[in-house]
């Protein structure tokens, strides 16, 4: 019975001796940190490093379970969690890496949207530069061609005025050019047929005209001396003023460009007393009015 | 560190107990030092994480040396396998705060392009 006793005791002893060994913090650190990792980034990034730190934790807990708080649980639960720490770590790395290659990918392709936007918007210029040009140029003939006729238009100008010159009076007054024609030179007394020779005078008036600005307007006007019934008069100078019209038509002023009206004795140039005076009151005048 | 050593380590102890004898461990010391030398190579020393790791692992290593010539060679087997887990975390930090660096790089990069890019942007 004693032998059993102590027996017994040394089982109790024994018992009390691999009773719960107190967990080593290394041990404790490594299953802590390992828990962290294998929920973070490296469970998906870096499953290697982590089954390599979970079968290292798995040696230490081994360990623990056969040895309780032993040297060895406590070296092996250290490197478990260095372990578990550097998959971590490895993970964050390649986290980043990737993250690098999408900035520079979208870098890249910033770039690429950017010069080919360029591009486009050089060619784009380019052809509107090319454009503008040759619209530039056209122009440019064109004005030089513009300023030539005008110039020869001009100098035509200037030859037939010089030629009107001598057997008409020109003025340049408000209501535009006014180029006089003596009644006596255009028509016989009381008619209003032209006089063979003042078909040809006509003819460089025709001339002058048409070389004038050819958006001017025309008025062919007549007028009479006081002598004889007004209505004659004003119907005479109705005729007269008609008949110079239509022949200057018929020289190639544009029928649009001119009109003819007959004022009679009511504007007179010179005294209705006088011979001279009558003289200058039968008169043709074009008055050449200039675009307002 | 590989599967292959854990289970070496994890059946060295019956070897030990058969054989009353634990080896010296020329590979462990050779894989430890390894790994500090290659923490060092990839710049450990200019990470403070990755230099307190790395000073570790050589304070292991030396005092794995001294076990070795004390002939406790099962001592210093278990120092190696802590120094080489620290070695390697050296690496891997110093190579974490590599990859942070590249990628802040490639930031600001990022961000002077695209402000080149913008147009009106003053070059």
């Amino acid at each position: 019975m004693k032998a059993l006793s102590t027996l017994g005791l040394i089982m109790a002893v024994a018992s009390a001796g691999c009773g719960a060994a107190t967990l080593p913090p290394e041990l404790a650190s490594a299953r802590s940190v390992y828990d962290r990792a294998s929920h973070g980034p490296a469970a998906t990034l870096n499953p290697t490093d982590l089954h390599t730190a979970k079968e290292s934790l798995d040696a230490a807990e081994h360990s623990f379970k056969e040895e309780g708080n032993s040297q060895v649980t406590r070296d092996l639960g250290y490197a478990a969690e260095r372990q578990a720490e550097t998959a971590e770590s490895r993970a964050r790395a390649m986290q980043a890496v990737a993250e690098k290659e999408q900035i520079i990918a979208g870098m890249h392709a910033a770039t690429e949207t950017q010069a080919k936007a360029s591009a486009a918007g050089l060619v784009q210029a380019n052809q509107q530069l090319a454009s503008k040009d040759q619209a530039l140029q056209v122009q440019g003939v064109a004005l030089q061609t513009e300023v030539q006729r005008r110039k020869e238009a001009e100098k035509r100008a200037a030859q037939a005025a010089a030629d009107i010159a001598k057997f008409a009076s020109i003025k340049q007054e408000t209501r535009g050019m006014v180029i006089t024609l003596s009644g006596s030179v255009l028509f016989t007394s009381g008619k209003s047929d032209l006089l063979p020779a003042a078909q040809l005078k006509l003819n460089d008036v025709a001339k002058a005209l048409t070389e004038q600005d050819p958006e001017s307007t025309m008025v062919v006007e007549g007028h009479t001396d006081s002598q004889g019934a007004a209505a004659f008069n004003q119907d005479l100078s109705q005729r007269r003023a008609q008949t110079v019209r239509d022949y200057l038509v018929s020289r190639g002023v544009a029928s649009d460009r001119i009109s003819a009206e007959g004022f009679g004795p009511t504007r007179t140039i010179g005294d209705n007393a006088t011979a001279e005076g009558r003289a200058n009151n039968r008169r043709v005048e074009i008055v050449v009015k200039p675009k307002t | 560190m590989s599967k292959r050593s854990i289970l070496l380590l994890a059946a060295m102890p019956l070897a030990w107990a058969c054989a009353k004898s634990w080896p010296e461990p020329k590979q462990p010391m050779a894989d430890a030092e390894s790994a500090a030398r290659s923490a060092r190579e990839v710049g450990a020393d200019a990470q403070p994480a990755a230099k307190l790791k790395v000073n570790l692992a050589d304070e292991q290593i030396a005092e794995a040396k001294a076990s070795i010539a004390k002939g406790d060679n099962e001592r210093a087997t278990y120092l190696l396998v802590r120094a080489r887990a620290d070695a390697e975390l050296a690496l891997a930090l110093a190579h974490e705060q590599n990859a942070l660096n590249d990628k802040q790089k490639a930031i600001e990069q990022s961000n002077l392009t695209l402000e080149a890019n913008t147009p009106g942007a003053t070059p």
